[in-house]
């Protein structure tokens, strides 16, 4: 929704890191203390203008996640990320593993494909019910 | 492209403005526990309860399950399905803003899906896809007294 607004920044596609990207992994890194971060941009990949900063995958490993549930663990990393996703970050994929647990699968899920969300919403109603 | 995204969300926003609001008094809404929380109505903390409550697993997702609109909200559809959960209720907020907002004030989660268990927020579709790979899902339908289809069959998914 403020994917046009962000653009107006002159943000780059395919760069390593638009200003959103960059707090994102500011803020992560200073509530967390991350042994191991990863950050990823899918937003070109949910239809957004060019340089839109919506959607974001994030991978945490920290020591500090040790003994909470997923649940708590989740939290944790949405609370540094608070005022993000009250404004322009729409969608949030977190991977949150001690670092024990990174080491015995240092593998990052992908995010599932984007199936249209609200824009799409708007053609399904429109259109006869397909399928 | 770009103006094509405003449009349909001016859209969205117009038919949203149509669908939900008109007539709602206002004393309605503030009456209501949590005030102008979600804007009163279906977003109130006292309907949303009432959703949650209503089934053993209820999932608030965009779309439907016939038809998911959303690629994390599918991700949900299709992990109950490989549990052989078809029976639960599902909300579209897409069709519902009052209660997009109000369903993330309720369990203080900013995204949708949100899959709930016997009444009780268990996450997203992160969470609910580790569960289910690390057989935390089968235990909790079990409490539930949903047997998951996963038990009768061969375990393939260890061997992939």
């Amino acid at each position: 929704m403020r994917g046009p607004l962000l653009a107006a920044f002159g943000v780059s596609m395919g760069g390593s890191g638009g200003p959103l990207a960059r707090t994102i992994r500011a803020k992560l890194t200073a509530a967390l203390q991350p042994t191991h971060l990863e950050i990823r941009d899918d937003s070109p990949r949910h239809g957004g203008p060019p340089g839109a900063e919506t959607h974001f995958g994030v991978l945490v490993v920290s020591q500090q996640f040790s003994g909470l549930s997923l649940l708590q663990r989740h939290r944790l990393v949405h609370e540094a990320l608070q005022e993000e996703l009250a404004g322009p970050l729409h969608a949030l994929q977190v991977t949150a593993r001690t670092p024990e647990q990174w080491h015995s699968d240092p593998k990052a899920p992908q995010a599932p494909p984007c199936l249209g969300g609200s824009k799409k919403e708007q053609r399904r109603r429109e259109e006869v019910e397909q399928k | 492209m770009r103006a094509a995204v405003r449009t349909g969300w001016r859209i969205g926003a117009a038919a949203a403005a149509l669908r939900g609001r008109a007539g709602r008094p206002l004393s309605q809404a503030a009456g209501e526990s949590g005030g102008a929380e979600g804007g009163g109505g279906s977003g109130s903390r006292e309907a949303v309860e009432r959703l949650v409550r209503e089934h053993p697993v209820v999932v608030f997702m965009k779309g439907s399950p016939a038809q998911p609109l959303c690629g994390f909200s599918n991700a949900v559809v299709q992990i109950l399905r490989l549990h052989g959960v078809e029976d639960y209720r599902a909300h579209d907020v897409l069709q519902d803003p009052d209660l997009r907002q109000g369903i993330k004030n309720y369990s203080n989660w900013p995204t949708i899906p949100q899959v709930y268990l016997n009444g009780e927020f268990v996450g997203g579709c992160d969470i609910l896809l580790q569960m289910h790979q690390n057989g935390d899902l089968v235990e909790e339908l079990k409490k539930l007294g949903i047997r998951s289809a996963l038990l009768d069959a061969e375990k393939d998914q260890e061997k992939k």
